[in-house]
């Protein structure tokens, strides 16, 4: 079984957001507006953390895009009240839009604030209606919604191998977030699959994860940022 | 039946059964819940033991209060002599 | 009938039920109105989604939990007391029993609709009887309090039927209804064994239930990773908590209706003071549960949790800190600690200020652990909107009504236990006096 996971080199990192606005437009992200967002509502799934280090000016930067870590032993996962959040059989932690309650406690128990909530039913403008991609489920209000590693690309890139009988190939599935990263910072593919580049990178002396020592295992590895 | 406010019969009666059964269809429920819940658990994989233990609590309680409820019911009705 | 009730020592008693003047139906005027209102901005939410409360990314609960957890924690004390007391036979608990017991019940309803409200789908929460997982602590929240309620109602109502029985046979007001709940209790000897046995059974049975109760809403947050929730001390920290809010709850309810019914001749100053070393023993507790708590925390210094330590007692949310600091001990133990000031007065403002520092303990608990997110994720302040505001103070005009509704149909003290005091009450404390002394040794002769 493959244990799909991510790497960003935080050295080639510019934070330019592309990232973000690529899972906007593939996962049907609304856009929740200007004061909602002040209020700290935006729906984004993938989230570009910025870190300061020093005082100004000898002030180091670091970006760190964020989406879920699909962590192996998910602390949301266990305290759901209705498995509407679980670890399925791809190792993804997935969610349920139509069987959520909406009583966020897998917010709460999330170490990374992963997770994003429904707080008003999302509009939609028409002009957004012709860049819909069909293929990601539409949330409703008062539903809680996270990266899922875009896992519709998976199922069609598993029905796609399954169709010409043959095994799943690197190229055949990356999240769109990896794929638009002008950097060539994100790396994806199978951790446990020494073909895949992913699998000899976080084996580098600079691989980390974040708040590994909560014992999430987390599937999401950074290069650390080194100065040069 | 005789219907005097301290043994009523009729409507009164049927009142106060009903209110007794009512406790038991509180407990039914109860039971049949998670028994659902432990078949739940055990058809996903799921936390089974915790189920099993915090199911082992809970029924036998709310089993008892449904029967003090009944044995003072009972009990009222039959020794007013 | 009445001419007959009126000569009742215990007339007093029954008054409340009997008549009723303006000042009643101008309370239940405004705290209707106040609980129609909040309805009403419920409904609003019902249509809007939760966006009209002040929640966002990080800070995902707020005073529907926050009440939630004060509330429940409130009805703590009445069922809890009222069982231990019965339980020691202490002779004075007989007038205090009752509104304790209603207490509980009360506010443990309006306590277990607070999560609903905060549902984002509360049209979908019967998934939890369909789909729920018993792993998840919201789920043994759902089982402790349908528990807990079931329990304390039934021990309300199985020590109020000899009451039902007196005011079916000597008033005519609501006659069926009384014939309806008094289940042919007539007094005899055996009826009387009988329902003696079953709250035998029923104290036992409470006292444990009820600190499950509040145990397993502590797990809700300790179970979790955040910094300031994951602590082990939590489940016995929120169960004293509980009792001292409780506590203070009864006293202040204790206080108001004395007033409001003329019941000086029940409750007496001796019962206040009884209840008010209580309230001090609980606020010693609390004193030390809270030093433990942030002792081991600041001592450690874990970054993450010194981050949200920080943020209570010099951040952002230093003043609640500080003023649960002094609400819930300075003003408590100095008012409770000298006679002078122990008297009905300071008891009351003792009272209120440890409601109003319970409540701010659960605010200083819940919202700067999810204001201070692992991830240096942005994190706007959370602050509450209207709706939240009137959900709250519906929350407690119901609290109100539901018990002044209650002071109209059943007594606000147990008449057959001051009646049962009065005949037999200086007896039996005299024979048990005698069981505990020493006996005098027979002088043995020829020594």
């Amino acid at each position: 079984m493959a244990k799909w996971g991510m790497v960003i080199d935080l050295n080639k990192c510019t934070g330019c957001g592309a990232c973000v606005n690529a899972c906007r437009i593939e996962n049907n992200i609304p856009n929740v507006g200007e004061e909602e967002a002040q209020a700290g509502r935006a729906l984004d799934w993938m989230q570009i953390i910025t870190e300061y280090e020093g005082e100004f000016p000898d002030v180091r930067v670091t970006h760190i895009p964020r989406p879920c870590f699909q962590c192996d032993n998910p602390p949301c996962t266990k305290v759901c009240p209705v498995h509407a959040t679980y670890l399925n059989e791809d190792g993804l932690v997935g969610q349920v839009y139509y069987r959520c309650i909406g009583c966020r406690f897998c917010m709460a128990a999330c170490p990374y604030s992963a997770k994003k909530f429904n707080y008003y039913a999302p509009e939609i403008p028409e002009s957004y209606q012709v860049i819909r991609n069909p293929d990601v489920t539409r949330r409703m209000k008062g539903v809680v919604e996270k990266c899922s590693f875009c896992h519709h690309r998976l199922s069609l890139a598993k029905d796609l191998a399954r169709f010409e009988n043959r095994d799943l190939r690197e190229e055949d599935y990356q999240p769109a977030c990896v794929e638009s990263c002008p950097a060539d910072a994100m790396t994806f593919g199978d951790l446990e699959n020494p073909d895949h580049k992913v699998a000899t990178l976080i084996h580098s002396s600079r691989a980390y994860r974040l708040e590994e020592e909560l014992g999430t295992d987390p599937k999401v590895y950074y290069l650390k940022k080194e100065d040069k | 039946m005789t219907d005097s406010p301290t043994r009523p019969g009729g409507f009164i009666f049927f009142l106060q059964v009903l209110s007794i059964s009512l406790i038991w269809v509180l407990v039914v429920s109860v039971i049949t819940w998670i028994l659902n819940l432990i078949s739940l658990s055990h058809y996903l994989h799921d936390a089974q033991n915790a189920t099993l233990a915090i199911s082992l609590v809970v029924l036998p309680i709310f089993t008892l209060l449904a029967s003090v409820l009944t044995y003072v019911f009972v009990g009222l009705r039959k020794h007013q002599e | 009938m009445m001419e007959d009730l009126r000569k009742d020592p215990d007339y007093t008693l029954f008054r409340p039920i009997l008549e009723s003047d303006r000042r009643f139906y101008w309370a239940v005027a405004f705290l209707g109105a106040v609980v129609l209102w909040a309805l009403a901005l419920y409904i609003r939410q019902l249509i809007y989604g939760l966006g009209v409360t002040g929640l966002n990314r990080t800070v995902t609960w707020g005073f529907y939990i926050i009440n939630f957890v004060f509330f429940i924690g409130v009805s703590h004390a009445g069922t809890l007391i009222s069982a231990i007391l019965r339980l020691s036979q202490a002779e004075w608990r007989r007038p205090i029993t009752r509104m304790a017991e209603v207490i509980t019940a009360i506010v443990l309803a309006i306590g277990g609709l607070h999560p609903i409200i905060d549902l984002g789908r509360p049209d979908r929460v019967l998934n939890v009887f369909y789909y729920g997982r018993l792993q998840s602590p919201l789920l043994w929240d759902v089982t402790a309090i349908s528990l807990y309620f079931t329990a304390s109602t039934v021990y309300l109502y199985v020590p109020m039927i000899p009451d039902i029985a007196l005011l079916r046979d000597r008033t005519t007001k609501f006659k069926k209804f009384y014939t309806w709940l008094s289940w042919g209790y007539v007094g005899t000897e055996r009826q009387k064994h009988i329902l003696e046995r079953a709250m035998t059974i029923l104290m036992v049975v409470v006292i444990p239930v009820a600190v499950s109760v509040h145990t397993v809403i502590s797990y809700i947050f300790s179970m979790t990773l955040q910094s300031g929730w994951h602590s082990t001390i939590f489940g016995p920290y929120f169960v004293t908590g509980a009792i001292f809010s409780g506590t203070a709850t009864l006293l202040v309810v204790m206080i108001f209706f004395r007033k409001f019914y003329h019941l000086e001749n029940y409750l007496k100053e001796i019962h206040f003071r009884y209840l008010s070393v209580l309230l001090l023993v609980f606020a010693l507790l609390w004193g030390y549960f809270t030093f433990s708590e942030y002792l081991t925390g600041i001592y450690g210094n874990e970054p993450m949790e010194m981050r949200v330590i920080r943020f209570k007692i010099s951040g952002a949310y230093a003043p609640y800190f500080w003023m649960m600091v002094i609400c819930n001990f300075v003003i408590p133990v100095i008012i409770l600690s000298f006679k002078k000031l122990k008297r009905i007065p300071g008891i009351l403002i003792a009272s209120i200020s440890v409601i109003i520092g319970m409540w701010l303990e659960r605010l200083i608990i819940i919202v700067p652990s999810l204001s201070n997110p692992r991830l240096p994720v942005v994190s706007e302040p959370y602050v509450p909107s209207l709706t939240e505001w009137s959900l709250f103070a519906g929350g407690v005009a119901a609290f109100c009504l539901m018990f002044l509704l209650f002071s109209k149909l059943f007594p606000l003290i147990s008449i057959w236990e001051i009646k049962e005091g009065r005949a037999e009450g200086l007896e039996a404390v005299h024979q048990r006096l005698e069981s505990y002394l020493p006996d005098t040794p027979a002088v043995q002769e020829g020594v």
